[in-house]
This record gives structure tokens, sequence and C-alpha cells, in this order.
């Protein structure tokens, strides 16, 4: 398939009720590595300081449902969440994994630096923890590709929300090197899956300048709202519940990029706005201290600034 | 302490960051410290932010249970702000609760536990599986595996019934306090009801018949990871205008009587948690994170009602509101919960039909009529508090207290195991390689979540400021296993 046509894929506005993005894209994928005698994806998914909302998410693909994503597109490596080893297993298959095999990382949360990174372990052995500064340090220092999966993991998200007591941070400010970051909270399941599919069959997808695949982050929720025409009429809602542009109830649309009015979420049934409240802007690199108050319009958001911003001075650590 | 260490880390398939560490002596377990992993501060994140920030923001602390502190928030604010609740309001109100709850409880048997019972296929997520006792018929394996796939569907199903009525999730929109802000129509509830009559099939026609049959092979778990009979919960699902009456109702049991309980009963204790001692209570000073305190184990602090620690879950539901005559057992507590997966798709069915077409049941006053209250209600793990302190519309005070801080509690300042540490000590291991078999699988029984139970610090004084150039590099060690 030519990229021009999976970008358009990825971006359909479909209203057709059988489609769904996950249909189109395994068989492309599969067919793509039979013909070319290529290895499904291998990944290495690692949870650090997050509320583990984007496998949740993830596990909410369809249709075909997550599963097949396991056996057709990804080879699920290490997953705290849905690796059937346990224990030094598991860790023995991470050493195996880190020292031998080409993978790609996706990271789950974000980072704590404070302390050394002791607010989050991954795991411990009999003598040592292993944080997650240290997992996503060495493990994204010799991946093919990182992903960052959700806010946290991308920007730090509700995790670095002030006061950041744990200093929280996103991957990128972890590693010096690109990170893809695949921003929501949580991740739409499109999101995460598309953007394997063009890491298999193109490689690195065009980013934004914060590092999002310009395919799902391209244009703000407000272009293609449906309650846009409210907006240009200046009609408002009052209050919750109303059918009205939910602007004067806080929503951060018009400055939030995400395809949520016609993507929509959980097989395509609903979103944010249609369900009459405002769009928080989850997506964004200042979630959520940015968007709060949630219902307060946005020329009156409180400027309540984010935790203290991380700086890393070790060389060779800090992007 | 005597007997030999072992660290089983990471327990996997489960929500969030956990280890646990065990002493053995002669073939049983002596000793177990649970370590929750992973802290945020949750608390110290809703100080400073309006009230009615509360949903959304809380909600982000947990992933598979997201709506549960959602729903509790939504209580708290409905007290603060005096609201009443429309009929329609609180049947879509649970609905959408029940319907968070299916795919929680889905998820956990299937993707969470299975594993421990049923030889999946050699291929990842399943490679290197631990393989040391699955007792299945292959036939009845291979039903069984073939499963997993069917529940990833019908867990999808329970969140597309969410989905319609909360707008997205993860993390839905429309349960807010004062009702909910989207409009049951007819075509929402149709569409929910074909959903429920699926999930309905598949709990009936598999998850019941494939817990059963594990409850059979495995009878030996009914006697394994036995805890005290010391049972809580908050109650379930609210109704009336002011969630004043309650679905399943709340109890408290130690070995005998049930009994309402009491909030005031229910402390908080940091001597075996990362965090400053001050006065060793949750409402002195300090509460600072100490990440590397002597004797300190884990991020979890240790909750006690009457200075005793209490079971919480759907086996604690169930057995308090008499709906289940068992044990407390590992098995007990896998059972109970696909049991109330069973009830709650029916009860689900039974409330979509009571739903009125109509516009969206929300109401929100906007004047706090109180200056500090406290909401507790059970949610897929059990017993969830939240309380909150406010200065005009600003949150000054914010607490919670989560069903895995209950069940995962460390030592309490009496020496006192909380319910998975008393669940583990007493586990006899046959066989070395049977170790982590025999801890995953009563650790799992328990559903625990981490993000949950690990954001815990109580905000009662101002944090102190965070030094990021206190920066140390992470460790180069090459490789994870030393």
């Amino acid at each position: 398939m030519r990229k021009e046509a999976f970008i358009s894929l990825c971006r359909r506005l479909s209203g057709r009720r059988d489609h769904t993005l996950v249909k189109e894209l395994l068989p492309i994928v599969t067919d793509y590595c039979r013909r070319n005698k290529k290895k499904k994806l291998p990944v290495v998914w690692i949870e650090t300081n997050d509320s583990g909302d984007n496998n949740i998410s993830f596990l909410n693909t369809t249709y075909p449902f997550a599963d097949k994503v396991f056996t057709d597109m990804i080879d699920l490596l290490y997953s705290n969440t849905f690796m059937a080893a346990q224990g030094g297993a598991a860790l023995e298959i991470l050493d195996a994994v880190a020292n031998k095999e080409q993978y790609t990382l996706v990271v789950e949360g974000a980072v704590p630096l404070k302390d050394n990174g002791l607010y989050t372990i991954i795991a411990r052995t009999e003598d040592r923890n292993i944080t997650a500064l240290e997992a996503v340090a060495r493990l994204g220092a010799s991946a093919e590709y990182v992903v960052a999966l959700g806010t946290c993991a991308s920007f730090g998200g509700p995790s670095a929300a002030r006061p950041n007591i744990s200093g929280s941070a996103g991957v990128r400010q972890v590693l010096d090197r690109e990170v893809i970051n695949v921003s929501g909270c949580p991740v739409n399941p499109d999101w995460f899956v598309g953007t394997l599919a063009h890491l298999i069959l193109y490689g690195r997808p065009e980013l934004d300048g914060l590092g999002r695949p310009l395919l799902f982050y391209g244009f703000t929720v407000h272009r293609h709202c449906q309650r846009r025409s409210y907006f240009d009429r200046q009609d408002f809602a009052d209050k919750l519940g109303d059918i009205e542009c939910m602007f004067s109830l806080g929503c951060v649309g018009p400055r939030t990029n995400a395809d949520c009015p016609y993507r929509q979420w959980t097989n395509y049934v609903n979103w944010p706005v249609r369900a009459n409240t405002p769009c928080i802007g989850c997506t964004n690199e200042d979630f959520p201290d940015g968007s709060t108050p949630f219902f307060t319009p946005l020329p009156q958001k409180r400027a309540l600034g984010r935790g203290p911003k991380v700086r890393l001075g070790a060389k060779g650590t800090k992007k | 302490m005597n007997g030999k260490r072992v660290v089983f880390s990471p327990v996997t398939r489960l929500s969030g960051l956990l280890s646990v560490e065990v002493f053995l002596d002669k073939g049983k377990v002596a000793e177990a410290n649970v370590s929750g992993t992973m802290f945020r501060g949750y608390e110290w994140i809703m100080r400073g932010r309006q009230l009615t920030d509360a949903v959304y923001m809380t909600q982000r602390i947990c992933g598979i249970c997201s709506l549960a502190h959602g729903a509790v928030s939504s209580y708290l604010l409905d007290k603060i702000f005096d609201n009443e609740l429309t009929a329609n309001a609180q049947y879509l109100r649970n609905i959408m609760y029940a319907a968070d709850f299916l795919q929680n409880h889905i998820r956990h048997f299937y993707l969470f536990s299975l594993p421990d019972f049923v030889r999946m296929p050699p291929r990842p997520p399943f490679h290197r599986q631990d393989v040391a006792d699955l007792r299945l018929s292959s036939h009845d394996n291979l039903r069984l595996a073939g499963h997993y796939a069917k529940a990833v569907k019908a867990a999808q199903q329970s969140h597309e019934i969410l989905t319609l009525f909360g707008g997205k999730v993860p993390h839905q929109h429309s349960f807010l306090h004062g009702g909910v802000a989207t409009a049951p129509t007819a075509d929402k509830v149709n569409r929910a009801l074909a959903l429920c009559g699926e999930i309905s099939a598949f709990v009936r026609n598999a998850m019941m018949p494939d817990t059963e049959l594990i409850a059979g092979v495995y009878s030996d778990y009914f006697n394994i990871g036995v805890t005290p009979r010391r049972l809580l919960s908050f109650g379930l699902f609210k109704f009336g205008a002011k969630n004043e009456r309650l679905w399943w109702p709340s109890g408290v049991t130690d070995d005998g009587q049930i009994s309402v309980p009491d909030l005031q009963q229910i402390s908080e204790h940091i001597g075996r948690s990362w965090f400053e001692d001050a006065d060793n209570s949750v409402d002195g000073p300090g509460q600072k994170p100490a990440p590397q305190k002597p004797g300190a184990y884990t991020w979890v602090k240790s909750v006690t009602y009457a200075g005793r620690h209490f079971q919480v879950g759907p086996l604690a539901r169930l057995i308090i509101t008499g709906q289940y005559q068992g044990g407390t057992s590992t098995m007990d507590r896998i059972y109970a919960r696909s049991l109330e997966t069973l009830f709650l798709s029916e009860l689900l069915s039974e409330w979509l039909k009571r739903l009125e077409p109509g516009p969206p049941p929300i109401h929100q006053k906007h004047q706090p009529v109180l200056s500090e209250a406290t909401a507790a209600t059970d949610s897929m793990r059990g017993a969830l508090l939240h309380s909150a302190r406010i200065s005009g519309d600003t949150v000054t005070a914010y607490n919670i207290i989560t069903p895995t801080a209950w069940n995962f509690s460390p030592k309490s300042a009496k020496g006192e195991r909380g319910p998975a540490e008393s669940a583990l000590v007493g586990a006899e291991i046959s066989k070395p390689d049977m170790l982590f078999t025999v801890l995953g699988r009563i650790v799992r029984s328990f559903d625990p979540c981490i993000p949950c139970a690990t954001h815990v610090l109580s905000p009662m004084k101002p944090p102190s400021p965070v030094d990021m150039e206190q920066r140390n590099r992470p460790s180069q060690s090459s490789t994870f296993c030393t």
C-alpha cells in the first residue's frame, strides 16, 4: 500500500457503521510481513508512573479485538499487564531482549526523577531496585523506536501535575533521542495501533512539533467538532447536558490536537462533547494543569503553571 | 527474620507495580511483605484546585477502575452542593458503574488470573509461562484458553456500554455531581441492551462454567491463602435523591455479627510505609515521601478499622450481603468475583429496562453548603473513600483510601499483617518450582490495583518544594537480573 493511501485511511472520517481502522490495517500489515518475510514488530512495553489506563484503552480496540494485535501484528515480549511469565522469568526475558534483539520500546507512564527515580520501581531483585528511570534509560538507548504511550509518558501528564512531588517527567526528558509521543489520557487505541502499523510498514511517522504522529494529531478538536456551527454563531451552552457549544463550560477543543469528533471512543460510539461535556484537552503538553479548572471558560482559566520544570544535568540523558 | 528470603518481582498480570518478599521456613511461607512500588501523590495534586475538578482528576488515579473514583467523588460533591438526584440519574449512574464492574471482573479473570491455571499458547505475551502446576485436561484447557479472546470482546463491550453514556472510557465524562450529562435516548438504551445480552451470555455460558471448572480442579485453593474473617464493605449502588439508599447494603464483620461500618473507626498508619514519620498518624504533620526510610517497604499505608486490618472486595461484599456462603480463601475470592459478575450482568439489564428515555438527568447546584465531607462506596476491588475540605470553591485537603490499601496494607502499628500478607503466610510450597505459582495465585485473587493504592498522602501541611537539581544519573548496570 502506498504511504499516502495509508495516511488517508488512518484519517478517514467514515460514518460507515462497520468501519474500524484495525479491520483495515491488520490485513495490510500481515500481507506486508508475509511478502517481505518480516517478523511481527517486537515490542517491550514498560509501565512506569501511570494509572494503567492506556493498556485498558488498548484493550478497547475494535474490531478485530486487541488479542488479534498480539497474534497478527506485534510480538509483545515484555508487558507487566499482559505477560504470562512472572517474577525472575519475566526479568530474564527483559534482559535477553535488551541485550540481543531489535525491539520497539513502549513506555506507559511518566518517569519520576527525584531521589534517583525511587518513586517508581518496575521490579526488584534480591539485592536491588530497578527503577523506571533506569529501565527507560537503558532500554530506550538501544531500542529501534521509542513510543511514549499516553500523556504521562509523552509530557508528564497527570503524574507530573503540580506540585509534582515525585519529580515525574515525560520520556523525552530522560532520553537523548527521538521519542514518538502518542499522547492522550488515555490514548485512543486507534492512535496507538495506527502508529505501530506505520512503524512496521513505513518506519518513523511524520511528527508534529511535540513529537506526535501527524496522522492523528494534525487537526484541532475544534476544527471537526459537530458543534462548531454553534460556536460560530456564538450559541453557547448554559449548563452541562446542553446541546450547544461547550466553550462556555471550559472546552479546550480549540487548542487541543486530536481527532475525537470523528474517531470517537470504544468502537466509535461517543466522545466527550457528544456526551454534553467539554473536551478537557487530554492530549496536550500542559494537561492537566493547562486545562484546570476544567469547567471554566478557556480565556479565564487560571494560569496555574506546571510543577517545577525538570532538567537533567547528566550528559547523555538530557534531551 | 528467620528463613530463606525470596523476592517475587515483578508480580505481573495486575494493575500497576507490585513486589512481594517472602521468607521460607520448612517449606512454608513464614513471613510476607507486599510492596506497592509506585507513587504519584494525587491528594497533593488535588490541593488548590477547584472542587469540581475532583471527578475528572481523581479518575486518573486508576485505569481499570477509573469510574470508581469518578463515582465516589461525585457522591462527595453531591453532599457538598446538596444536589437532588432523580431516579433516572441514579439508574443511569448505576448502569455505567455496573458496566465498568463487568469490564474489570472479566478482564481480571481471563487476562490476569487465567494464565495461573490454564496453559496458554506458547507465543508472546504468554511465552515462559509458569507451567509447574497446570492440571486441566487438554480438552478443557483448549476451551478455556480459547475464551481469552472472547473475554477481550466481552470486556470491550462492557466499556462500550459505559462509553455510550459516558463519552469515553477510561476516564468517562458525563457521570458528574448532580447526575449524568447524557440523555438516555431509546437508541442508546437499545444498543446497550443488545450489548448487555451478549455480555450476559458470555458470563453465563463461559465465565461461570470456567470458574466452576477451575474451582473444582484446583479445589485445594479453597484451603490456601485463607485470611482472617474480618470483612468490610461500604455498600454498593446508591439510589435516592440524596444517595441515601444502597442496593447492596454496607457492613463490617469480625468473624460474627455484621454491623454498619462507622467511618470514625478508620485510621491509617505509615510506620512501614515510605513516608516521613512525624507522629505516625495521618492527620499529623509531615507525611512527606521518604523512599529510603529504614524499615519501610511500600508506598501503601496500613489502613485499619477499629485497629485491625479488614479484607475488602467482591468476596467481602457477597458474604456481608448474604449472597455467598463460603470461606476467605484464594478460590473463594476468585469464585465470588465471577459470581458477582453474573449478578451484575443481570442487574444491568434490569436497570436498563427501568431507564426512562428523556433529557439528560443532571441538575447541578453550585453553592457549597458544607466545607467538608466524606463519601464512601464500594468499588470493583472493595471499599473506597474520598473526603475533602474546601475553602470557597477551592480544595484545601483531599484524602483517598482505596480498596487495595485495605487488602495490601503493610504491617499495622501493632505489627498485624494486612489481608494479602496474612493470606500468603502459611502457604505450603511443596516443590521449589511451585513457589511463584502459589504466591501468584494468592496475590492475584485479591485483584490488586497498585496505582490506586499508592497515590496516597494526606496533605494537611503544605508540601515542600521539589528540588529538581538534586538528581542522580540512572545507574548504568548492564543487566536487570543481578
